[in-house]
């Protein structure tokens, strides 16, 4: 089977500072990709990248057999993006944002109006089609957020960060809807801090450090010598090792003071 | 105590780096460091203005203007800012969970009331005071700070009086749109004060005051605090009007102790329901049901854009303009200085004001007021690229959008359609009114201009999508230079109108001249690529 996405010694700077270092990674249709590293690892310039928000990087990027720098426009009708952080103009109420986002997507009304209620059904705010956006939850702006990404229906999503602000509901809705649309053949890229959510849902984890990949692999290949679990995996990957120590000195502020 | 002070301190802190609550708002993203004392100064200005009235020959009446003056412009500007003061929301989360105790909350609020008060009512009051003591001695300068005790009183009654009134109206959600409003209006009332004052209280005009004119003054509490001035033996205004004075003392105290015991109690109880309100997702459904029929926006629309892109560009700034308090706070004004200005720039002369309007007509005058209406258009869509939210613009980069321009030119027709032509038409209609049916195509010819004016100015220097920037009020020198120019060449336009003024052909030949020009830049405008956006974004 064919790539959907290659990345080849893709690198990017900011000033001298390197965010990307020689990337090098393949995903196939089908796949959900569980893209995982610390704060500052590089993740959201990928997934920048990716979306072709960034256009300006070294190494070439392949969509579905086509170079990204040529043929960005029609790339991006194939993805679905997906941010954190909830950024969106919540002045709007959610059917008048759904409305711009598929007019940028060349959807047609009747095409937004359809989705967009049949899929705020599903997250349970359909109640709150007209309600405007300043006055939501962040878990409900999420929601909004990954209603307009799909709304187009996109055969690649990238989230970062999915999970961000959604109760417990909404987040087994949302994992069961990556699984849906996994077997419906769409290629998932997602990005996230939450271990045990990506261990759960990924085929496959790739793990990234300083701007450089540092594993890549099935969660069992992963876990093939080890009994521990993803968190530990990243820990030990990433760091020196010496969380427990830094809780024991936090912790010590306190007792040091008592002593006084 | 050692709470107490970091309270305060932080306090004074935030409205240090607070926007100014003044005029015409210029928010640097920066660090403001000095905004409070910035605020002192312009509160000085507005002090200086005050004073005009006091070159009336009666001292009870020249007083008794300034005091109307005085407290109405405090009360106004206390409404736009005081709900920030009596109940910071952050209060709850950062204050309330510590082991602070009652007395020092209540105690450092207080504090912090007066010295923001303080800040605003001592410098204000600084220029009259001076002139009081000039003119009649060192009695007026000891008097004078009773009534403003006096008057701080009364303004706080007012505000709260207004606050509840308000809150008992509207929803607690609309408040802040509603505080919202008085801030525009109180920015235009700024702003017709400094323009306006001189002119109305010019000397030359008010040696034919007549103080039975004003007999119903009397009414105002202002009067009253003028009339303590009869004390000091200065005539008492108008006749019989002495007893009045104790009135100035008994209302505000009245005023004090209906706000002390009544207002602001269930004033902090309504802000505080209004903060305990929290978002939920509604499982009954209520206006779920599929909207017959397409929505008004979205008509218009579809009428004046073809492509996608440029659909929701109108649909996005016509829905985000009608909401953003921002856009609001530095849009809505400009409507009010176009009058203001034509007024101010009619009365340059300083003829008595019945001549003015008499010799209105006989010039055509009206072309000032139609090109003054740029100002509206280029205020609007200058703003229309700005907002808090730039960050929400991450979806035009991400879809598959070809050309942005596409995008900016249906910001530009839903600016142009909701808010410059039905204020143009309204100019239109009163001109047309006024100097006769033959200015019509002095009105069309002006209407061309503005909108090649304005569509230059964007073309040239504000190619960004809607909503995409942040606001910055420093510009790139080259893009100064190029508006500069612009506005040359365009100024050139609207002197040329002037010039053709009685010539009706070639005014007609401009008309075509100017549209023709129109469709050009338009069109380069619309037709932005991505790449000459992000060019003229690095000026």
């Amino acid at each position: 089977m064919e790539p959907i996405i290659t990345i080849r010694q893709l690198s990017k700077k900011y000033g001298d500072k390197a965010v990307l270092n020689n990337i090098n990674l393949d995903v196939y249709p089908g796949q959900i990709i569980g893209y995982i590293g610390p704060n500052g690892a590089g993740k959201s310039t990928t997934v920048k990248i990716l979306t072709g928000i960034i256009q300006e990087y070294t190494g070439e990027v392949m969509v579905a057999g086509k170079v990204l720098k040529d043929n960005v426009l029609e790339i991006k009708k194939m993805i679905g993006y997906i941010p954190e952080l909830a950024e969106i103009y919540d002045l709007l109420t959610p059917r008048e944002y759904l409305t711009f986002v598929g007019k940028l997507y060349h959807l047609s009304d009747e095409v937004i109006e359809d989705r967009s209620r049949k899929m705020l059904d599903s997250f349970g705010l359909l109640g709150n089609i007209d309600q405007r956006m300043d006055s939501f939850s962040k878990g409900m702006k999420q929601k909004v957020l990954i209603t307009s990404g799909l709304l187009h229906n996109p055969s690649i999503i990238i989230l970062d960060e999915p999970l961000s602000g959604l109760d417990a509901n909404a987040v087994i809705m949302v994992k069961e809807l990556l699984q849906v649309m996994k077997q419906e053949g769409k290629t998932i890229f997602y990005c996230s801090h939450m271990m045990d959510v990506v261990e759960k849902v990924s085929d496959r984890i790739v793990l990234i450090d300083k701007g450089s990949i540092i594993a890549n692999a099935t969660i069992s290949e992963l876990k093939q010598d080890t009994n521990e679990s993803l968190e530990q995996i990243f820990a030990k990957l990433t760091s020196d090792g010496s969380q427990s120590q830094k809780a024991d000195e936090f912790a010590s502020v306190f007792s040091q003071k008592n002593n006084e | 105590m050692e709470q107490l002070k970091a309270i305060l301190k932080v306090r004074l802190t935030l409205d240090d780096r607070k926007p100014l609550s003044f005029g015409r708002q210029q928010r640097v993203k920066k660090d403001r460091k000095y905004g409070s004392l910035l605020n002192i100064f312009l509160s000085f200005i507005m002090g200086i203005l005050y004073t005009l009235p006091l070159a009336i020959p009666d001292r009870i009446f020249s007083l008794a203007f300034y005091f109307t003056l005085f407290l109405f412009m405090l009360t106004f500007m206390l409404i736009t800012d005081f709900s920030n003061v009596l109940f910071d929301a952050r209060d709850k989360y950062t204050l309330l969970p510590r082991p602070v105790n009652d007395r020092t909350l209540v105690l450092s609020r207080l504090l912090y009331v007066f010295i923001y008060l303080l800040r605003i009512v001592f410098p204000m009051s600084i220029a009259g005071w001076v002139i009081l003591g000039i003119m009649d001695g060192w009695k007026s300068v000891v008097l004078f700070p009773l009534p403003l005790v006096l008057m701080v009183f009364m303004a706080l009654f007012f505000v709260n009086g207004i606050y509840l009134l308000l809150l008992r109206l509207a929803k607690p959600g609309r408040f802040k749109e509603i505080i919202n409003y008085f801030q525009i209006i109180f920015s235009i009332l700024f702003f017709a004060c400094a323009y306006l004052l001189p002119r109305l209280f010019d000397a030359r005009r008010l040696v034919n005051f007549n103080i039975h004119d004003f007999a119903s003054m009397r009414w105002l509490p202002s009067y009253w605090l003028a009339a303590c001035w009869s004390w000091l033996g200065f005539p008492a205004g108008l006749p019989g009007t002495v007893w009045l004075s104790s009135l100035a003392v008994l209302f505000p105290l009245i005023c004090l102790f209906i706000t002390v015991r009544w207002l602001s109690p269930q004033f902090a109880d309504k802000i505080g329901e209004m903060d305990s309100i929290e978002p939920s997702e509604q499982k009954i459904a209520v206006k779920t049901t599929s909207r017959s029929g397409k929505k008004f926006y979205k008509k218009l629309a579809d009428i004046f854009n073809r492509s996608d892109a440029a659909k929701a560009g109108f649909i996005i700034t016509w829905l985000q303009t009608s909401r953003s308090r921002s856009f609001k706070m530095r849009v809505y004004p400009t409507f009010a200085y176009v009058p203001v200005y034509f007024f101010y720039l009619l009365t340059t002369k300083r003829e008595p004001l019945n001549n003015v309007w008499h010799g209105l007509k006989e010039n055509p005058s009206y072309l000032l007021l139609l090109y003054l209406c740029s100002f509206v258009l280029m205020q609007a869509l200058t703003y229309l690229t700005m907002s808090d939210q730039y960050k929400a613009a991450w979806i035009y980069y991400a879809s598959p959008l070809v050309t942005p321009g596409k995008v900016m030119s249906g910001g530009f027709k839903a600016i142009w359609v909701k808010y410059f032509i039905p204020f143009f038409a309204v100019l239109g209609i009163f001109i047309v009114s006024v100097w006769g049916i033959s200015a019509i195509i002095d009105v069309v010819l002006a209407l061309i201009n503005v909108t090649l004016f304005s569509a230059c100015i964007m073309r040239i220097g504000f190619r960004h999508l809607p909503f995409s920037i942040i606001e910055q009020t420093k510009q790139g020198g080259v893009r100064i230079i190029k508006v500069f120019i612009s506005m040359i060449v365009v100024g050139g336009l609207g002197f040329g109108h002037y010039m053709a003024i009685h010539m009706f052909w070639l005014k007609l030949v401009f008309l075509l001249l100017s549209g023709g020009l129109l469709w050009l830049v338009w069109d380069s405008y619309a037709n932005t690529s991505w790449e000459s956006m992000i060019k003229s974004e690095l000026e």
